[in-house]
């Protein structure tokens, strides 16, 4: 048996029902009585599942921060929850560690649900706030003591040091420290427990990319690891070099979710090979003559979709048999840019300014 | 409650306040650097007037003689006050700094005095502790009368005697007075300005987003805190106290109601702390809200000069304010020894401190919104 948590499109209210992987159970609202159907569905394994947030919302004043989103986070993964700034981010979570109450909705962290379990919970999760700056008067490795004290489970101090690479700042007062490096004792501080869970809230932001590069190094250690990572981030690249499945939140609302392949497949559009400085005026007509989404950018570069690997192969090769010479070639990869600008007809970068 | 947790945050705190040279200064230095600068001042303080009342309640020839010895110095502007006059209340409802009572029966026992060598004549020197170096200008002008006297009548015997009277009690002079004020406005600096750094400077940093998100308890992270509120506020104190002993050779006592004011003050100013940081979210304008709270307290609740100086209005307000209360039962607890005043003042201490205290306790949010 497995539990669906589902909300009555009538009247809101919360309900869980059980049933088999693969039922389709008619149900009755108990609050309003309307009538429907649940169905289970079969690849549902809860024990996989790390974090599962049902019909969450946040809801202050008029403003919907967070608007009736579902998601689940599955063990050993780095989760990317992306969107702009203001997107509803960080209130979910806050939310799903418990700094902030919902309006509605029911989370549940390693199965638990934290509304009534959050200090069952504690002991297995880590988190690095938003904007964290820790005790500046203390050094590295006193900040790290300070923080396990509070665990039943810790981490020898040392081996996070070594971990973390922070073993030569070990003896600096944080306040000393760079961005960076503070960031990065920020990580180390969520791991002091060995924490199953890791919450990062935008842990590179404000950073060089330098020290961005850093804080992503330490990250996919962590995966390495079998941490489940929890990502909030508004940086593409981040989520595009680190994530094993993004959530892309926009307004209040998950409008993407998928592997980073599947969310360029679906609203991507493809790569592109461009060939610069073409020597022949007809080659445009030539390629589509042959079958390729070839299109003229002016100044003789053409660009050709790509949709698999073999198809630059073929268009060069058909170059060549036609003796069309060029300058150059340059293949641009679809990014998560072009997917939230597909779906929301702006850019991610721009919304961030 | 976890023991160990307590000791440990306790012992971050610790290393975290002797790194910060700021707070050492303002928590340690700054009221030691008070004491010897107020102690200074107050001791080489001139006063132009030199008014100095007289009663005379003898009314004869001898005391005639000597208020016109007084007067011929050319330094003492005499003002009589009636014989009928209690002086206790006139003193304190003039605002008197000064005032000589010439006994009954002052020249009689000056002529007696001629053939019987036991009998001494006392004319009794009321003044205001606050008044220190006037006085001292003063107490030595009619000293030196009174010797000069005593040397006429019967070559340096002493036959008059200066008995010297406080206004405010006995033995004590303004550096007595001063002290247990400086005690009190420290706790107040440190709990205040202590609270708040930990409800706005902790909430901006995310350290209480992320206690929240830890296995430590409100409970268990408040009481670690008032543990180093308490143990900097009787550190402080300590300093002050040994500055008192050493330097200003004061008398000082030790007592329980003085160990639980301290304590009790401590409550007192990190429940407002509390409150401020509830309600002012960015830490230079809780710092300034702070300051705003407690510079007017520490100049009007009677820390520098005694309240009965300033003008009714004033001292209406003053008597609404907490600290006043704190530097009363200090002053009573330490110095002046004045059980009834000690308990009184106690346990209007105690009443302030549960009030804000608790205020600050319900106020305060861990959670954001």
């Amino acid at each position: 048996m497995v539990e669906k948590i589902v909300r009555c499109p009538e009247c809101s209210k919360i309900t869980t029902f059980y049933g088999n992987p693969g039922d389709c159970l008619s149900v009755t609202c108990p609050k309003c009585g309307i009538k429907g159907k649940v169905t289970f569905k079969k690849t549902v394994t809860t024990e996989n599942v790390a974090i599962e947030v049902y019909n969450l919302k946040k809801v202050y004043g008029d403003l919907i921060a967070v608007n009736d989103i579902s998601f689940s986070v599955n063990k050993g993964e780095v989760f990317a929850f992306l969107g702009p700034n203001g997107a509803g981010k960080t209130t979910t979570v806050e939310i799903i560690e418990s700094i902030r109450k919902p309006t509605a909705g029911v989370i549940k962290i390693l199965g638990k649900d934290i509304k009534t379990s959050f200090n069952q919970v504690k002991e297995k999760i880590g988190i690095l706030p938003q904007e964290f700056h820790s005790f500046e008067k203390l050094t590295v490795r006193e900040t790290l003591e300070y923080f396990s004290m509070f665990y039943k489970k810790r981490v020898n101090i040392d081996d996070i040091l070594d971990v973390m690479d922070l073993r030569s700042y070990e003896k600096m007062l944080y306040k000393n420290l760079s961005g960076g490096l503070k960031q990065r004792v920020g990580v180390a501080i969520s791991l002091v427990n060995d924490p199953d869970i890791v919450f990062l809230d935008e842990p590179s932001t404000g950073l060089d990319p330098k020290a961005r590069r850093e804080v992503w190094n330490v990250i996919s250690s962590l995966r390495n690891k079998g941490k489940t990572v929890f990502l909030t981030t508004h940086y593409m690249e981040e989520a595009e070099y680190l994530a094993d499945h993004i959530a892309v939140i926009h307004k209040g609302k998950i409008i993407a979710e998928g592997s980073l392949e599947y969310l360029l497949d679906k609203y991507g559009h493809g790569s592109l090979l461009r060939i610069k400085k073409c020597k022949d005026p007809n080659a445009v007509e030539m390629l589509k003559d042959k079958g390729f989404e070839a299109e003229s950018e002016g100044n003789g570069n053409i660009s050709i979709k790509i949709d698999y690997k073999d198809k630059v192969i073929n268009v060069l090769s058909q170059l060549r048999y036609e003796g069309i010479d060029y300058d150059s070639i340059e293949i641009r990869r679809s990014n998560l840019e072009e997917v939230f600008l597909h779906l929301t007809g702006a850019k991610l970068s721009e919304e961030n300014t | 409650m976890r023991p160990k947790v307590i000791a440990m945050d306790f012992y971050a705190n610790l290393k975290i306040w002797i790194r910060s040279k700021g707070t050492l200064f303002w928590s340690l230095a700054f009221p030691v650097i008070l004491i010897f600068l107020f102690g200074a001042i107050f001791s080489g303080m001139d006063d132009v007037e030199y008014s100095l009342y007289v009663q005379d309640l003898d009314d004869s020839d001898m005391s005639e003689v000597f208020i016109e010895v007084l007067k011929e110095t050319g330094v003492l502007s005499i003002e009589s006050v009636k014989d009928d006059i209690n002086i206790t209340s006139y003193i304190k409802d003039e605002n008197i700094k000064r005032l000589i009572v010439i006994p009954e029966g002052f020249g009689e026992d000056i002529k007696k005095a001629s053939f019987d060598t036991s009998v001494t004549v006392t004319v009794s020197f009321y003044l205001d502790p606050g008044e220190q170096q006037s006085n001292q200008v003063v107490k030595s002008i009619i000293f030196s009368i009174i010797q000069n006297m005593n040397m006429n009548i019967s070559q340096g015997r002493d036959i008059i005697k200066l008995k010297e009277v406080s206004t405010m009690t006995d033995d004590f002079n303004f550096i007595d007075f001063f002290l247990p004020g400086i005690i009190g406005m420290t706790i107040m600096q440190s709990c205040i300005y202590g609270s708040i750094e930990r409800n706005t400077k902790y909430r901006k940093d995310g350290i209480l987003r992320k206690l929240l998100t830890m296995p430590i308890t409100r409970a268990e992270w408040i009481f670690a805190k008032m543990l180093f509120m308490l143990f900097l506020s009787f550190i402080s104190s300590a300093l002050i106290i040994l500055v008192g002993v050493f330097v200003w050779d004061m008398t000082i006592n030790i007592t329980p109601f003085m160990i639980l004011i301290i304590i009790a003050s401590s409550f007192l100013f990190s429940g407002i702390g509390m409150i401020v940081g509830r309600f002012v979210k960015e830490e230079e304008t809780a710092d300034t809200a702070g300051g705003a709270i407690g510079f007017p307290m520490m100049f009007l609740a009677g820390t520098f000069w005694p309240v009965d100086q300033l003008d009714p209005v004033m001292q209406g307000i003053a008597k609404v304010l907490p600290l006043y209360y704190i530097n009363e039962g200090l002053r009573n607890a330490m110095i002046y020894m004045n059980e009834a005043e000690t308990i009184r003042n106690s346990v209007i201490v105690i009443v302030f401190a549960l009030v804000f205290f608790i205020a600050g306790l319900v106020l305060t949010k861990w959670h954001e919104d």
